[in-house]
C-alpha cells in the first residue's frame, strides 16, 4: 500500500504546480516557462529559511510571496517592455537560476537534520502523516483558487485568455490583469517548490528541471479526462491529473528497464489522452 | 459515457497494477538478501561504480541468483523520481538500499529514516557538506558509503612533475554541481603549496563549454579536470580545443586518460564500487551497523597516463612516472 502513499504524496505536491500552470496555460493561454526557475525558487526560499531556524509553516507564505514576485517580474517584461510572452518566461528563467543559486548558497542544500512542516504537527508518527500534511495544503490551495476565480477579479482573470476585448471594453487594463494572474501562478509554483524541498529533504537547483512538462502533463491529462464529468471541476481535475501523471512515471519505474523509463511515460500518457478525447464525432461517420 | 467508464477503467488499472508492485512476499529456506540500488543518472562512471558494488557484493558471499536480488532503478537525473524510487524500496522491504550519486544517496536516505533499511551509497563527493555525515566521518543516522572525493595533492604534485614550468592552472565547472564547487575550493587552497595559480572558468550548460574552454585557454598553461557531469561529457571538445594549441589537459579518472587527457591520479570507479560492495555484504551480514561505520575514501590513488597524447605533445614521462602508473595507455 505504501507505494499509493507516494503516489498521492508526489501526486498532489506536483498538483500544486500544476494549478499554477493551469491558470497561464488554460485560463491566460500563456505558455509560461517561468516555472522552471520559480518551483526551485521557492524550494531555494525554503531551504534558506529552515537552515537559518526560521518557523517552517512561515516559509509556505514566504514562497508564495517569492514566486508571485517572480511572476510579476515575468508579466512586466511581457507587459510593459512588450517582449513576447515565450521570451518573457525564458528570461526570466534564466535570471532566476542565479538568483537561486545566491538565495541557496550552494546548488545542494540538504535539511535532514531540521525541523520542517512535517515534523512539527503534533500528529502522531504515523505513515499517512506526510500525506495528510500535503493534503490539506494542496485541497486548500485549491479551494482559495476556486474562491478566487469566482470573485470579480478572477472572472475578468478568465475573460482575458478568452476575450481580451470584453476586458477592455469594460475600462479594465487588461495587461494589470495578466501580470496579476502570472503572480498567482508563480507563487502556487513556489509553493509547491516550498513543500517539494521539505518532503524531500533537500533543495537541489536542478530540481526544476522540466518541472513546466510535468505541470502541462497533468493540466491536460485531468481535464481531457475529466472534460464531460460535470460534478469534477477543473482545478480537481489537474490535481487529479498529476497524480496520475506521478502513477504512470511510477508504473514504469516498477515495470520496465530504467533506461525505458521516459519512454513508458510518454507512451501512458499517449494513451490516457487518445483514450480521453471525443470519440463522438468518428462514431457518428462510420454509423 | 464512454468518457465516463474509460476513467473508471483507466482508474481500476493503474490501482491494480499498483497493487501489484506492492504484494511481493518471499518465503524459502534460505534468506535471499534484496539489494535496491537506485542510480541517479546513465553516466559511464556511475556505471562502473555499480558494477564493482555488485562484484564486491559476490566477493563478499552475495551472489545475485543465489542468495541476492538486485532491484536496479535509474532516476534519469530527476530528483522527484529518485525518492520515488527509494520510497518505493521502503515500502517493497528491501534488505538494503545503495544511492549512487550524491541526490540518490539523500533521497535513499530521507525516505529510509524511519525505518530500520541500511543506507550506503558511493560517489558521494562531500558526505559531511551533503549532511550524510558528520564533521568526523561519523554517519548521521543508519547510512554509510563511500566518497569519490579527489586526490587532489597528488594530482598538483603530478602536475609539477609533468611541467615543471607551468604557473596556471585552469579549471571548468559547473556553477550548479555542489561536488566541483568544494573540489574546487580545495584546489585553491592547496595550488599555493605548490606554486600555481588557479583560473576558474563557472559555466551553467553544455552550451557554454566551446565558449568557455578558447576563453580559458588564452591565459593558463594547462587545464585539469574535475569530475563534473557536464565538463567531463563535453570533453572531446575540450580535448581538440586544448590539442590545436598545445596545451595538455588533466583527467581525474581512468575513463577521461582513456579519451585523451595526458595523465591522471584519479579514481578507479570500479575499485570505488566494490569497496563500496564490500562494506554493503558487512552490513548485511550483521558484522557492523552502518551507523557505526565510517564514510571511507579510496585509500591509494592510481596513476594513468596516455602516451600517445604525451607525443603529440611533445611532453617528455620519465620511467619514474611510467613505473608507477598503473595503466600507459598508447
Amino acid at each position: 500500500m505504501n507505494i499509493f502513499i507516494t503516489v498521492l504524496e508526489q501526486g498532489l505536491i506536483y498538483g500544486i504546480l500544476a494549478l499554477g500552470v493551469y491558470i497561464t496555460y488554460k485560463i491566460l493561454d500563456f505558455p509560461d516557462l517561468t516555472v522552471d526557475g520559480s518551483f526551485p525558487l521557492g524550494a531555494a526560499v525554503t531551504a534558506a529559511m529552515i537552515t537559518k531556524g526560521v518557523n517552517p509553516y512561515l516559509t509556505i507564505f514566504v514562497s508564495f510571496g517569492v514566486g508571485a514576485l517572480a511572476g510579476t517580474c515575468t508579466g512586466l517584461i511581457h507587459v510593459k517592455c512588450k517582449v513576447r510572452d515565450l521570451l518573457s518566461g525564458i528570461i526570466m528563467m534564466t535570471a532566476l537560476w542565479t538568483i537561486n543559486l545566491r538565495i541557496a548558497g550552494t546548488a545542494n542544500v540538504p535539511i535532514f537534520g531540521e525541523e520542517s512542516i512535517f515534523d512539527f504537527s503534533k500528529l502522531s508518527a504515523s505513515v499517512y502523516k506526510v500525506l495528510i500534511i500535503i493534503l490539506v495544503i494542496s485541497i486548500v490551495s485549491k479551494i482559495l483558487l476556486d474562491f478566487y476565480l469566482n470573485t470579480k477579479s478572477g472572472l475578468l482573470l478568465r475573460a482575458v485568455g478568452d476575450n481580451a476585448n470584453v476586458v477592455t471594453s469594460l475600462a479594465k487594463d487588461q495587461g494589470n490583469v495578466k501580470i496579476l494572474g502570472l503572480a498567482i501562478a508563480n507563487g502556487l509554483v513556489a509553493l509547491s517548490g516550498c513543500i517539494f524541498c521539505q518532503e524531500q529533504r533537500v533543495f537541489e537547483i536542478s530540481s526544476g528541471t522540466g518541472a513546466i512538462v510535468i505541470g502541462l502533463a497533468s493540466v491536460i491529462i485531468g481535464t481531457s479526462l475529466f472534460k464531460k464529468i460535470r460534478w469534477v471541476n477543473n482545478t480537481t481535475a489537474v490535481l487529479i491529473g498529476a497524480i496520475l501523471y506521478k502513477a504512470c512515471v511510477a508504473i514504469a519505474l516498477k515495470f520496465f528497464e530504467p533506461q525505458d523509463m521516459k519512454l513508458i511515460t510518454a507512451v501512458l500518457f499517449l494513451v490516457i489522452l487518445v483514450g480521453s478525447m471525443e470519440r463522438k464525432k468518428r462514431v457518428r461517420r462510420n454509423a | 459515457m464512454r468518457r465516463k467508464l474509460f476513467a473508471v477503467m483507466l482508474t481500476l488499472g493503474l490501482v491494480t497494477s499498483l497493487v501489484a508492485c506492492s504484494g511481493e512476499n518471499k518465503s524459502s529456506d534460505e534468506k535471499v538478501y534484496v539489494v535496491g540500488i537506485s542510480q541517479f543518472a546513465q553516466h559511464g562512471s556511475l556505471e562502473n561504480c555499480k558494477e564493482g558494488f555488485i562484484e564486491g557484493l559476490r566477493e563478499s558471499g552475495f551472489v545475485e541468483g543465489e542468495n541476492l536480488k538486485i532491484e536496479e532503478k535509474n532516476a534519469a537525473a530527476d530528483q522527484g523520481t529518485a525518492k520515488q524510487i527509494s520510497d518505493t524500496f521502503v515500502a517493497d522491504g528491501v534488505d538494503l538500499i545503495c544511492g549512487i550519486a550524491t541526490p540518490s544517496a539523500q533521497a535513499a536516505y530521507n525516505s529510509a529514516m524511519n525505518t530500520n533499511i541500511p543506507v550506503i551509497y558511493t560517489a558521494v563527493t562531500d558526505p559531511v557538506s551533503a549532511k550524510l555525515a558528520q564533521k568526523d566521518g561519523m554517519p548521521i543516522g543508519e547510512v554509510t558509503g563511500t566518497s569519490d572525493e579527489l586526490p587532489i595533492r597528488q594530482q598538483l604534485e603530478l602536475i609539477r612533475e609533468i611541467l615543471p614550468e607551468a604557473k596556471k592552472i585552469g579549471i571548468m565547472y559547473t556553477t550548479s554541481e555542489a561536488n566541483s564547487v568544494s573540489a574546487l575550493a580545495i584546489y585553491q587552497e592547496l595550488s599555493k603549496e605548490y606554486g600555481f595559480t588557479i583560473v576558474e572558468s563557472g559555466i551553467t550548460q553544455t552550451a557554454d563549454i566551446s565558449l568557455a574552454v578558447d576563453t580559458l585557454l588564452d591565459e593558463v598553461d594547462c587545464l585539469t579536470n574535475l569530475t563534473d557531469n557536464t565538463v567531463v561529457n563535453s570533453l572531446p571538445t575540450i580535448l581538440d580545443k586544448a590539442n590545436k594549441r598545445n596545451i595538455p589537459v588533466f583527467g581525474s579518472e581512468i575513463e577521461q586518460v582513456k579519451l585523451g587527457c595526458l595523465a591522471a591520479e584519479g579514481l578507479d570507479y570500479i575499485e570505488l564500487g566494490k569497496q563500496t560492495g564490500k562494506m554493503a555484504a558487512a552490513i548485511l551480514k550483521g558484522e557492523k551497523k552502518a551507523s557505526e561505520y565510517k564514510y571511507e575514501t579510496i585509500t591509494q590513488p592510481g596513476l594513468y597516463i596516455n602516451m600517445t597524447t604525451a607525443e603529440s605533445l611533445d611532453i617528455a614521462i620519465t620511467d619514474e612516472l611510467l613505473e608507477r602508473a598503473i595503466d600507459v595507455i598508447y
